[in-house]
């Protein structure tokens, strides 16, 4: 068993769980509930889920990115 | 008390999995071997033929439970019926790449199609497959009407192919799956999900130890497509019917890290063996060494040895350590998901 890799690693999931659960919580508590389109736009309701999925997209792709910093970083550092 | 003899009758009839996937493993080596369905062991220095599409038990023996287990009125028959199409589907994918050996983009937009009796079912009859509301631990949840259908489809395509993805030594696959279904039908158990999620994660389980009898290390079984796409396709489903969305995200941390990893390093949808740059070269000793070559993908084994050499048994065991870390913070998950700050 390589202790040293499975310690990082399971850190580094730690993280990104923690940061998964974060940003769940910024989507349930402060994305959601915005009203982004007034009652009247037509597709008003496909136009707001859009909106916030896009951003629900935003914040995975910057949770990719630091789980690929974190493995660069810890694993890749010295590695040409 | 109801609901506690109805998981044990779950849990029960799922048993059955195991020797039902054993004896049709056992059944798959003989008659694939018989058929020159054979694959080779790159991974050894004396690079040995197994049979390939062994993994075609697991589906087989999960639709047939799950078939069982409707049919004596289990639970609901709409979402068994759905789950059965599900990992059905995911395997024709599979035994069909398998044999003719598609393009690498083929398995992803094919496995897309794979959610859609999730979808279909569950717009004929809601309530019954799918919940739109999307539970959130520590921060209660919310009600995705529009966007959460159409998640479905891509949950099943990413499950099935991230599983796919990281199949590389014996028995990591299935092994580090059975981890994952033990994690998940721990935490079903603990926050009180339906019978059928209970027995979907126990079939899952059961269904994978047969096979892994044959698969583990030194593998006498390979699993192939077939097997790879179907088992992911069956958590991709089950998170959805067990409302276990993001306790399963979490549980496939190893797999989400492999896939990414390669497909940020590669920029396409690709076939292992169609990769220039192999991430990992077989020395004298029999031992692995991360590639030099530094267009070869960062996959997951390759991390594992970077630096340090290690045996397949060894990297193997390392993998399922790291299954069982994010297995258990997907347990945690489950249980926050009852607590609201």
């Amino acid at each position: 068993m390589n202790w040293r890799v499975i310690i990082f690693q399971v850190g580094i999931f730690a993280t990104q769980w923690v940061l998964m659960v974060l940003g769940f919580g910024i989507l349930a508590r402060i994305i959601v509930p915005l009203k982004l389109f007034g009652p009247g736009i037509p597709f008003g309701t496909y136009l707001e889920a859009g909106t916030k999925a896009l951003i629900a997209l935003g914040l995975s792709v910057f949770w990719l990115l630091l789980w690929d910093r974190q493995v660069r970083v810890y694993f890749y550092r010295n590695n040409k | 008390m109801v609901s506690l003899d109805w998981d044990t009758f779950a849990i029960l009839v799922a048993l059955a999995g195991f020797p039902v996937s054993l004896i049709l493993t056992r059944f798959f080596m003989k008659w694939n071997k018989a058929h020159n369905i054979v694959g080779v062991d790159v991974h050894k220095p004396s690079r040995p033929t197994i049979p390939e599409m062994c993994g075609a038990a697991v589906p087989i023996t999960l639709i047939v439970i799950a078939g069982i287990y409707a049919a004596i009125g289990g639970s609901n028959a709409i979402a068994l019926l759905a789950y059965s199409l599900v990992v059905g589907l995911a395997a024709l994918v599979g035994a069909v790449d398998d044999r003719l050996k598609m393009r690498g983009i083929f398995k992803p937009l094919l496995t897309l199609f794979c959610g859609l009796p999730l979808l279909v079912l569950g717009l004929e009859f809601p309530g019954q497959v799918y919940n739109p509301t999307l539970r959130v631990p520590l921060f209660g949840g919310f009600h995705l009407p529009v966007i959460y259908p159409l998640t479905i489809l891509v949950a099943v395509s990413v499950a099935s192919n991230a599983v796919n993805m990281l199949d590389p030594l014996n028995g990591s696959m299935s092994g580090g799956i059975a981890i994952v279904s033990v994690g998940l039908l721990i935490g079903s158990l603990f926050t009180g999900a339906n019978s059928t999620t209970i027995f979907l994660y126990a079939s899952l389980l059961f269904t994978l130890l047969g096979f892994f009898y044959y698969n583990r290390f030194p593998s006498r079984a390979f699993s192939g497509n077939v097997g790879q796409l179907s088992i992911g396709a069956s958590l991709g489903a089950l998170a959805i019917l067990g409302r276990t969305e993001i306790a399963s995200i979490v549980a496939l941390f190893p797999n989400i890290q492999n896939s990414f990893f390669f497909l940020s390093r590669i920029r396409r949808f690709t076939e292992h063996r169609e990769l220039k740059a192999r991430p990992t070269r077989l020395q004298e000793d029999g031992k692995l060494a991360s590639s030099e070559d530094s267009a070869a993908p960062l996959t997951l084994v390759r991390t594992i040895i970077a630096g340090k050499p290690a045996s397949e048994q060894e990297i193997v065991s390392d993998i399922w350590v790291l299954f069982i870390a994010s297995a258990s913070l997907a347990m945690i998950t489950l249980l926050l998901m009852g607590i609201i700050l």
